[in-house]
């Protein structure tokens, strides 16, 4: 197969995400459960720096070109050296933190955690953290398109804010979808975001809260197969837009990707499927390449690790597929 | 004994991706129209797997080695490689293959139907030889005491041939195995029924352990609401602060005063007011001071008490925000704990905990728990490369 490459120095445990450089098309940041975060050059399939933690990382994300933060199992942020391979601890959350995105506007980065609250940290700071906003709920995800931040919560809950008025949610949703939420992206237009949920299901929605925007709002179920007339039904555990395209590529337990046009309501593309669950995809900041963690993702609980396949990190070099038709 | 006819009537039609027979070949195509020749998504069914295979790539742009496997059929059968329409299109190693088995499983010799059935005439029509008569008459001797023993069951099973269609091979007494006779057209095994029992798909609902916190059965009901007043029936445990029967603790407690008479007394007990003879009974799992001092529910008390306790000292009340503790899952805000909804068709959910993400599960296991925020003053690149070595190490 030469449109995807395999990485050649994977992590040992599950991948938690995966994310290219918003400047660098070829840079990429992986955290898994193996406590590490690497960084790779995929042009060069080079593992460029490798950051040991304390415990497994669920998140990280880039700040600039020679920095990244993560974020870890053990409530701490840290920020991360990617020239020198030096680990800063920046701050401090009560739980584990699910999530993290980097603001280029207001210089922060944003994480959520398990213990119920957003934070705004900078590390140049003499106090790195700038803000805490107490949440009803434990942050499961969070994407942020220009000052507009998604946070999705356990118990289906939404909060929309402005990100420069953190004070107030500027909107609070319930789910549309009835299953707990797994994966949120928003569109790169900004008019709204896609997220899915452990029912093999997908709803977009959209930002804006007159009537006419809301009627656009639509689901639909993905990520499942009918063998011997049972639905067998996957969680979908990653999304992500296209930065050129808008259009999306979802992934699930089942081990496929497959690329949406949302506007069109079609299915581009259906990647040949991989050997075990995708935990993350990305899409580079030049829509050239996906990158897809391929890995257990506990579904089934300590029991499945026994026939867990070793984790894997394919970078697919996308064509036209992601394109929206006509 | 027309041997052509007993071999259509033995082999009917049979569908080469899931090895079902059918009345006759058309039943056969809808059969396979319907179970492995339809679109999973959209409802169109095609003729032929090719069909369904240019179907999905044209109409659902699915890459061709994207291909989902052909539905419902037998492993390393649900390819596109082979063209199958009603009969046609078997491959001759299967056909062969099926025969045999076929053969095994309605207790025919070997070749019966799998080679040409030309030869058995000419071995029966020959006239035997006197020790051959001996010997099968012997042989049959031999049989009919051997069915002596079990002639109760058998001679019904023969009588009602229908009645047991469906019923497992071993249910009829393997054949006599010189026999060269097929079995009478009536007794048919189960046919629809490969060996090996039906096929096993992996991926389905994970085992009942899979879900910690979730007894697979309810814990027996402390207060058995259906019982009557008195004594559990035999059998079932005597609930705590329930005197055994034929023994009372000393004033008689657990009964009320002589003047109101229970409407039918245990018999062969004291009257209450006679002080008892017998020390106070020694009842397991009860603590003593329940017998002594009587509790108008005494199972909520020596039941429910320690996990009241335990649940109490665990989570202290005055903090709103559980800390996280290794192996536990704590709602931190029990109001909006989710059900998970009612699915309308059968379904094989592949994570089903409406609280819980996979994640905060992994993060809570032995395996990845640490406690918060412990490293402040540590560098946290030193101290922990050591357990992250064996950790690494035990994965692979």
């Amino acid at each position: 197969m030469s449109d995807q490459i395999e990485l050649s120095s994977p992590p040992f445990d599950s991948v938690s995400q995966v994310r290219f450089s918003p400047t660098n098309p070829n840079h990429l940041l992986v955290a898994a459960w193996d406590t590490t975060v690497r960084f790779y050059d995929v042009a060069a399939n080079e593992q460029k720096a490798k950051f040991d933690h304390r415990a497994a990382v669920l998140t990280t994300c880039f700040s600039d070109t020679n920095h990244a933060y993560s974020g870890c199992l053990d409530a701490s942020v840290r920020e991360l050296n990617l020239e020198t391979e030096k680990i800063q601890h920046v701050g401090q959350h009560n739980d584990a933190i699910s999530c993290m995105n980097y603001s280029s506007e207001s210089n922060a980065v944003i994480t959520g955690s398990w213990d119920r609250t957003l934070r705004f940290w900078d590390h140049r700071s003499a106090s790195p953290q700038q803000l805490s906003h107490d949440l009803p709920e434990r942050v499961y995800h969070m994407d942020l398109t220009k000052n507009t931040l998604v946070v999705a919560m356990a118990s289906r809950m939404f909060h929309i804010y402005d990100i420069r008025k953190m004070d107030m949610p500027a909107q609070q949703r319930e789910s549309s979808l009835k299953f707990m939420t797994r994966s949120l992206a928003c569109m790169v237009d900004g008019q709204g975001y896609a997220t899915a949920s452990t029912e093999g299901r997908i709803a977009v929605e959209y930002f804006d809260p007159s009537p006419e925007a809301q009627e656009k709002k639509y689901a639909f179920k993905c990520h499942r197969q009918t063998i011997e007339d049972v639905d067998h039904v996957w969680p979908v555990n990653a999304l992500a837009f296209h930065p050129i395209y808008n259009t999306f590529a979802s992934a699930g337990s089942d081990g496929t990707v497959s690329i949406w046009d949302h506007k069109l309501k079609k299915r581009l593309r259906q990647y040949q499927k991989y050997k075990a669950a995708i935990p993350s995809v990305a899409f580079n900041c030049d829509g050239t390449r996906l990158a897809v963690g391929v890995s257990y993702t506990w579904d089934d609980g300590e029991e499945g690790l026994k026939n867990a396949e070793r984790p894997a990190v394919f970078v697919r070099k996308v064509g036209d597929e992601v394109k929206p038709k006509g | 004994m027309q041997c052509l006819s007993c071999f259509t009537q033995i082999i009917r039609p049979w569908c080469w991706y899931c090895e079902r027979e059918f009345e006759d070949e058309k039943v056969l195509m809808q059969h396979q129209k319907a179970k492995h020749f339809k679109c999973n998504m959209c409802p169109r069914r095609l003729n032929t797997a090719g069909g369904l295979a240019v179907h999905i790539q044209q109409v659902h742009k699915l890459e061709p080695d994207n291909l989902p496997r052909i539905d419902n059929a037998l492993p390393g059968r649900d390819g596109y490689e082979v063209e199958i329409f009603g009969m046609e299109g078997i491959p001759a190693p299967d056909v062969a293959d099926y025969k045999r088995r076929k053969e095994i499983e309605l207790g025919l010799s070997a070749g019966s139907i799998s080679q040409p059935p030309a030869k058995r005439p000419k071995v029966e029509n020959r006239p035997l030889t006197e020790g051959e008569l001996k010997a099968q008459l012997e042989a049959h001797k031999a049989l009919m005491g051997a069915h002596d023993t079990s002639s109760s069951s058998a001679p019904a099973t023969d009588g009602s041939t229908g009645g047991v269609y469906g019923a497992g091979p071993q249910t009829y007494a393997a054949p006599p195995a010189p026999s060269p006779m097929p079995p009478p057209s009536g007794m048919s095994p189960p046919l629809g029924m490969p060996p090996g029992g039906p096929p096993f798909f992996p991926g389905g609902p994970p085992p009942p352990g899979a879900f910690p916190g979730q007894p697979p059965f309810p814990p027996f009901p402390g207060g058995m609401p259906g019982f009557p007043p008195g004594p559990p029936p035999p059998g079932f445990p005597m609930p705590p602060g329930f005197p055994p029967l034929g023994m009372i603790p000393p004033g008689g407690v657990p009964f009320p005063p002589p003047s109101m008479r229970p409407p039918f007394p245990p018999p062969l007990l004291p009257p209450p007011h006679v002080s008892s003879p017998f020390p106070p009974p020694i009842m397991a799992g009860s603590p003593p001071q329940s017998s002594a001092s009587p509790n108008p529910h005494p199972n909520s008390t020596s039941l429910n008490q320690p996990p009241n306790s335990l649940s109490m000292s665990s989570q202290p009340p005055a903090a709103p925000l559980p800390t996280p503790v290794q192996g536990q899952l704590v709602l931190p805000n029990p109001a909006l704990r989710q059900t998970l909804p009612e699915l309308k068709k059968k379904t094989a959910l592949k994570y089903d905990d409406a609280n819980f993400s996979p994640d905060e599960k992994r993060g809570r296991s032995s395996r990845y728990y640490v406690t918060a925020g412990q490293d402040l003053t540590v560098p946290p690149a030193d101290e922990p490369r050591g357990t992250k070595r064996a950790r690494a190490e035990d994965f692979l």
